[in-house]
């Protein structure tokens, strides 16, 4: 988490629908909602590009500002994303106190090259690039630094370093890097031009079957 | 008939369906750091995958790693030519991979993004639908 949370205004919506959701998004609006701690669900309406500056810094904890309303200190929840699976329509905050323990989902800086990622054909794989971590609020960082220099072929997720007041939901022996080495490209195309020529067909008739139903249309003809 | 298919099939062959809307699934990068995202729905046939495929590696050589996202599972059939209509459905001529709006097509890990960029641009030069460059989206 930055060190100061940063403030959102927000509007309440009074007419909710996609109708109305997709006039906001034109006016530069971002439809949200903020529901938890036992309150009413509440629809708003944030400032799109300001919202998303601060999603695309790694932020998820945000004072909600809601005009004529209280203040609430919000954690992002769920985003919904737009046709083409990018740009941001929806975002769902959830409710929270500075010092309540929270599972959150944290992007990894992975810093650094490996030593065996020098060799020829050798190349480093991000299995993830996140880990779901569970701390205060308070304590939650925008992403972790991960230094793989040091790392051998594999690096799990137990073998991170993490802050203070952090720890990993996500189980230990989960991989996050990965060095591979890549087969000479020859050997990959010839592996995938062999084969079979047509696949099997599970509901195909055997030739007896077949020969038995080639007879009796036949048959009926002739009646 | 070679290159990708499937390996078994309940129906030799299909009705050609409808293309309507667009990705709800397999949308975002999920795999690798970039990919590359059709804007059109088409049937992406089997060649035109392996071409894209031998074009980025060609080019990647031995530096990163290419994900296929998509696969060909339609069997799209052919009648011969000069051949009158009717007497059937014709053989199968090729396998398509149905694509919409939004379907990752390619993607790419292990490289920078000026390489990976160069990359999917030489995939998407095989393709026969309009494509766009995109990074991993915004994760909570």
């Amino acid at each position: 988490m930055a060190k100061e949370v940063p403030v959102l205004k927000a509007v309440p919506r009074d007419r909710i629908g996609s109708r109305y959701a997709k006039r906001l998004r034109t006016a530069g609006r971002l439809p949200a909602v903020v529901y938890g701690h036992g309150s009413v669900p509440m629809s708003v309406s944030l400032c799109q590009h300001e919202t998303l500056l601060h999603l695309k810094k790694g932020e998820k904890v945000f004072t909600i500002d809601i005009e004529g309303q209280a203040t609430e200190t919000c954690l992002v929840k769920d985003l919904q994303f737009g046709f083409l699976g990018d740009n941001v329509i929806h975002v769902d905050l959830t409710r929270v106190n500075l010092d309540e323990f929270v599972n959150a989902r944290i992007h990894l800086d992975f810093a650094g090259s490996p030593e065996g990622a020098k060799k020829t054909g050798t190349i480093v794989v991000h299995m993830t690039s996140e880990i779901v971590i569970r701390c205060k609020v308070r304590d939650m960082p925008d992403s972790i630094r991960v230094d793989v220099s040091t790392m051998g072929d594999v690096l799990t997720v137990g073998q991170i370093k993490l802050p203070a007041g952090i720890e990993a939901v996500t189980p230990g022996n989960t991989m996050l890097v990965q060095l591979q080495t890549i087969a000479e490209v020859a050997v990959a195309e010839a592996a995938t031009g062999t084969g079979a020529t047509a696949p099997e067909v599970l509901t195909a008739k055997k030739d007896d079957e077949a020969g038995k139903d080639a007879k009796a249309p036949a048959g009926d003809k002739k009646k | 008939m070679s290159g990708l298919m499937p390996k078994r099939v309940k129906f030799r062959k299909q009705q050609r369906g409808k293309l309507k809307g667009c990705a709800t699934r397999g949308n975002y990068v999920a795999f690798g750091d970039y990919g590359l995202q059709t804007l059109e729905p088409h049937w992406l046939s089997a060649r035109q995958i392996e071409a894209g495929r031998i074009a980025a590696q060609h080019f990647l050589r031995r530096q990163g790693k290419i994900y296929i996202r998509v696969f060909p599972d339609k069997p799209i059939s052919k009648k011969p030519l000069e051949t009158r209509m009717g007497k059937g459905k014709a053989d199968v001529d090729y396998w398509a991979a149905r694509i919409k709006p939004g379907t990752m097509l390619f993607e790419v890990a292990g490289v920078p993004e000026d390489l990976a960029k160069q990359a999917l641009a030489r995939i998407a030069y095989k393709m026969p639908v309009r494509c766009r460059f995109v990074g991993r989206r915004l994760a909570v």
